[in-house]
């Protein structure tokens, strides 16, 4: 009277392997789940004998005891149900044993005994590559896309019972291959005017430098940043995979396709907690916003009125591309590589041309003080947008289009990969002479900057990468020219903070 | 007790709830030690200075005052500053405020008290300066002192500190030998000598007080209380024979120094600026109301009518002309500050072009980035 199924539980971004064994007995009645189920895990106690019942299956009034292997990790989430479900009837011999053996089971159930789709079911097929996997039709795609032709769905338990003693066909997959339902991407040619915007976001996506934007209200720079995503080619299979597993575990919407194929968009408020932006939670540790946009972008809009914590907290999966969380019972490593946009204000009121902030210096100054510091020396550019004059709306037309300009990206893109086998804003300060080398006009441009005491040492660097990127998209040679350079500077707007200044 | 009279002074100049003209009051009745007496209660008065010891809760906090901060320990915080006390009566005392209306009962110095015989301009000006303003207070500051005329502002951030800065740079320009010609900077603050107040012109404060003169009504240790800055303006104003507003936004604490210089006949200039810039929108207003507007150093040479022996005109201008495409850029930027994208738009160039010849001009000193913007530097005071 002893069975055991296969499933799954996910954490961080990985799926674990669950054995779900289910033991029936005569003694007192009752139903007993042991091995560190959390609240959500128990309760499926009730749900999978309502189900049984209402799929006209036979609850015997016996001791059932099922023990979730390995037995001290905790579990969490609903997508047991099934299995505990399987397990229980074969225990009780209403299913063949060796059928179960060779599948996995991962859905939740509902009262009425139909499948219900679960949050992480692609790490969870992933985890167990051996065997095939049984979920419900709304996770089919989501399956589909890590376990190919590995995957049986079902609508109901019914059905599941039916295949399973060989009464029935297991149900064919939903119709319709691959409806590409993701909405249109915001294109830059809507943009009028903003050259210089322009142009940081086409370096941005062609070097993957981080992008700061600094202006006053209304100057576009949310509609700038929307329009960053478009830039990035379509993601690598590797990247892919990964964005998937992560959309997957945190239960976000995949596309209708299974497979997060472009690069993912991500803009939390500025009020998200620490915990909604690296992720975490009391036990399956869910993805966060960061690595959400694993593959994608990050778009911080009021970078300021973000809490200081949370902001630090970026510092770290900045710079290794990966998050590491650690609790006290277990730790995890969640991807999260983006390509960080962040947008501000230059200062409380909103700034403007010179003369019109209405702000007194402290006020000033102290907004600038939680932008400085170690982030904003991760920003490789800082580009200031101006709100558009009534004059060049009128003036000019709409601008370059996302393709004309994602085409650029992609050539530069490429020719960086091949240089390096990396992207632009990953050269190490030593190489910089090596892979950049700078033009005699340039070099000398560079000194007086650094002269002038405008230009800090980290700085310089940041300027030498997004010259060569910029090098890369106007399809210079090895050589970093001093148009290169200037252009570079120019999109590295100075934030005044006069006080530093010193005496004459 | 080995206090001389000024430490009395000194101390009760400290004392909450004592206004100028209470101050003023019990010091022209009573001799300070006496009015150290009268204060304490220990002897009798009467006017005003009954008035105010009427109040049950000032004779308590003054009798506080008193014990916290007693005459020696103040005299003694006086003597380590390196501070003169100047008491009103005093032969030292300023004698542009000897017959004010509301001369201050005594001044705390730092530096060289004759400087106040010589020609005085006082320069004054928003706290929120754009950087073209900053570098007209600088350039005036520094055309002032190096025609020997001693530059009076109010050590605040912005066009005061700028236009200090400048005299500085003129005053340290020439050897001891040279530089007794030169003007020097007086700076008149709110707080006491040693509550520097704002904290990042430590450095100006410093050296204001070596270079030149740097005045106060306060004791040491008094903060920079709000109602303490309008009292210092009318000492600004009231010690300069010229005032000159550089930059004012429709309310600001220049324009309470320019009607202070007003209400004592004082001579008020204002350097004018575009009619729609909100950084120009008080001195242009002074200029409507009568002021003589200031265009250049010589300006407010010929409003001092002085006949200075050194030409005014600091040196020639190094600065390599900007040429061809320089030349239209800088046209366009010196019409009103722009960004980049303004640049390129206006004289259709494209973004290179545009940054290149923005680049020449910053790199040759024609203009200054803020935030993004470009302006024009210094155009009318060169």
């Amino acid at each position: 009277m002893l069975a055991a199924v296969r499933s799954a539980t996910v954490f961080g971004v990985e799926g674990r392997p669950v054995t779900v064994e289910v033991h029936v007995s005569t003694g007192l009645p009752g139903f007993l789940i042991v091995g560190l189920p959390d609240e959500a895990c128990r309760e499926s106690r009730d749900r999978v004998r309502a189900a049984i019942l209402s799929s006209g299956l036979v609850w015997p009034s016996a001791k059932i005891i099922v023990n979730l292997a390995p037995s001290s990790q905790r579990k969490g989430g609903s997508g047991l149900d099934l299995a505990i479900a399987v397990g229980f009837l074969a225990a009780n011999g209403q299913v063949p044993v060796e059928t179960v053996e060779s599948l996995g089971f991962i859905a939740e159930l509902g009262l009425d005994g139909s499948l219900r789709a679960v949050a992480g079911v692609a790490p969870m097929v992933a985890a167990m590559p051996d065997s095939t996997s049984v979920v419900a039709l709304a996770s089919f795609r989501e399956a589909q896309g890590v376990a190919g032709d590995r995957v049986r769905v079902a609508g109901t338990l019914r059905e599941v019972v039916d295949a399973l003693n060989a009464e029935a066909p297991w149900p064919s997959p939903p119709e319709g291959e691959f409806v590409d339902d993701e909405p249109q991407l915001p294109d830059l040619a809507d943009v009028r005017g903003q050259p210089l915007a322009r142009l940081g976001l086409e370096v941005a996506a062609a070097g993957g430098h981080h992008l700061l934007l600094v202006g006053p209200p209304g100057s576009g720079k949310t509609m700038l940043a929307r329009r960053m995503t478009g830039l990035l080619p379509a993601l690598t299979p590797e990247i892919s995979l990964a964005a998937t597993m992560v959309h997957s575990a945190a239960g976000v919407r995949l596309p209708s396709g299974g497979m997060v194929r472009r690069p993912p968009f991500r803009a939390p408020h500025h009020s998200s907690s620490m915990v909604a932006l690296v992720g975490g939670g009391s036990v399956g540790l869910r993805p966060g916003e960061i690595s959400l946009a694993h593959g994608g972008v990050l778009f911080l809009d009021e970078l300021g009125e973000f809490a200081p914590a949370v902001l630090d907290g970026l510092r770290q999966p900045l710079e290794e591309g990966v998050i590491r969380l650690a609790r006290a019972r277990a730790s995890a490593a969640l991807p999260a590589k983006f390509l960080l946009v962040a947008a501000t204000n230059p200062c409380p009121c909103g700034g403007g041309p010179p003369g019109a902030c209405e702000c007194d210096e402290v006020a000033r100054l102290r907004y600038l003080r939680r932008l400085s510091g170690p982030l904003l020396d991760r920003f490789d550019l800082r580009v200031g947008v101006a709100r558009t004059t009534v004059d060049d709306l009128l003036a000019t037309g709409g601008g370059e289009a996302t393709s004309i300009v994602g085409a650029r990206v992609a050539a530069a893109r490429a020719k960086a990969i091949e240089r390096i086998g990396t992207l632009n804003a990953n050269i190490s300060p030593a190489r910089l002479d090596e892979l950049a080398p700078l033009h005699a006009d340039a070099r000398k441009r560079l000194r007086d900057e650094l002269e002038r005491d405008s230009l800090t040492g980290r700085g310089y660097h940041r300027i030498r990468r997004v010259a060569r990127t910029i090098a890369d998209l106007c399809d210079g040679g090895d050589l970093v020219l001093d148009e290169h350079v200037v252009l570079a500077l120019s999109l590295r707007v100075k934030l005044s903070v006069s006080s530093r200044e010193r005496v004459a | 007790m080995s206090c001389p009279p000024e430490a009395y002074v000194a101390a009760l100049a400290g004392f909450r709830n004592m206004s100028v003209h209470r101050l003023s009051a019990l010091l022209r009745h009573h001799a300070p030690e006496e009015a150290w007496a009268v204060v304490l209660g220990e002897q009798p008065t009467s006017g005003l200075v009954a008035q105010v010891l009427a109040k049950a809760e000032i004779r308590a906090s003054w009798r506080r005052c008193a014990t916290e901060r007693p005459p020696e320990q103040v005299w003694q915080r006086c003597l380590d500053l390196g501070l003169t006390v100047v008491p009103l009566g005093d032969p030292r005392f300023p004698a542009g405020l000897v017959n004010d209306r509301l001369p201050p009962p005594v001044l705390f110095a730092r530096g060289d008290l004759a400087l106040l015989a010589g020609r005085r301009v006082a320069i004054v000006g928003t706290r929120n300066a754009t950087s073209g303003g900053r570098e007209t207070a600088r350039r005036l500051g520094h055309g002032l002192a190096a025609a020997g005329v001693h530059v009076i502002s109010g050590l605040a951030r912005g066009i005061d500190g700028w236009a200090h800065r400048g005299a500085l740079a003129a005053a340290n320009a020439f050897d001891a030998c040279t530089a007794d010609g030169r003007g020097r900077p007086i700076g008149i603050v709110a707080s006491g000598h040693d509550v520097i107040y704002p904290r990042e012109h430590a450095d100006l404060w410093t050296a204001v007080g070596e270079v030149g003169l740097l005045l106060s009504e306060a004791p040491p240790g008094t903060a920079p209380e709000a109602h303490r800055f309008p009292l210092r303006n009318r000492i600004v104003a009231a010690l300069a024979e010229v005032v000159v507003v550089v930059e004012s936004r429709e309310r600001g604490g220049s324009l309470i120094t320019a009607g202070e210089a007003v209400d004592r006949s004082i001579p008020v200039m204002a350097v004018p600026g575009p009619v729609d810039r909100r950084s120009s929108a008080g001195t242009n207003r002074l200029i409507c109301d009568g002021a003589t507007p200031a265009l250049a150093v010589d300006d407010v040479l010929i409003a001092l009518s002085y006949q200075h022996g050194r030409s005014a005109v600091v040196a020639a201008d190094l600065r390599p002309r900007p040429r061809g495409s320089d030349l239209a850029v800088y046209r366009v930027v010196a019409e009103d500050a722009r960004t980049i994208d303004g640049v390129a738009l206006a004289l259709g160039l494209s973004l290179v072009d545009a940054a290149m010849c923005l680049a020449r001009l910053e790199s040759t000193g024609w203009i200054a980035q803020a935030d993004g913007w470009f302006e024009s530097v210094g155009s009318p005071f060169r």
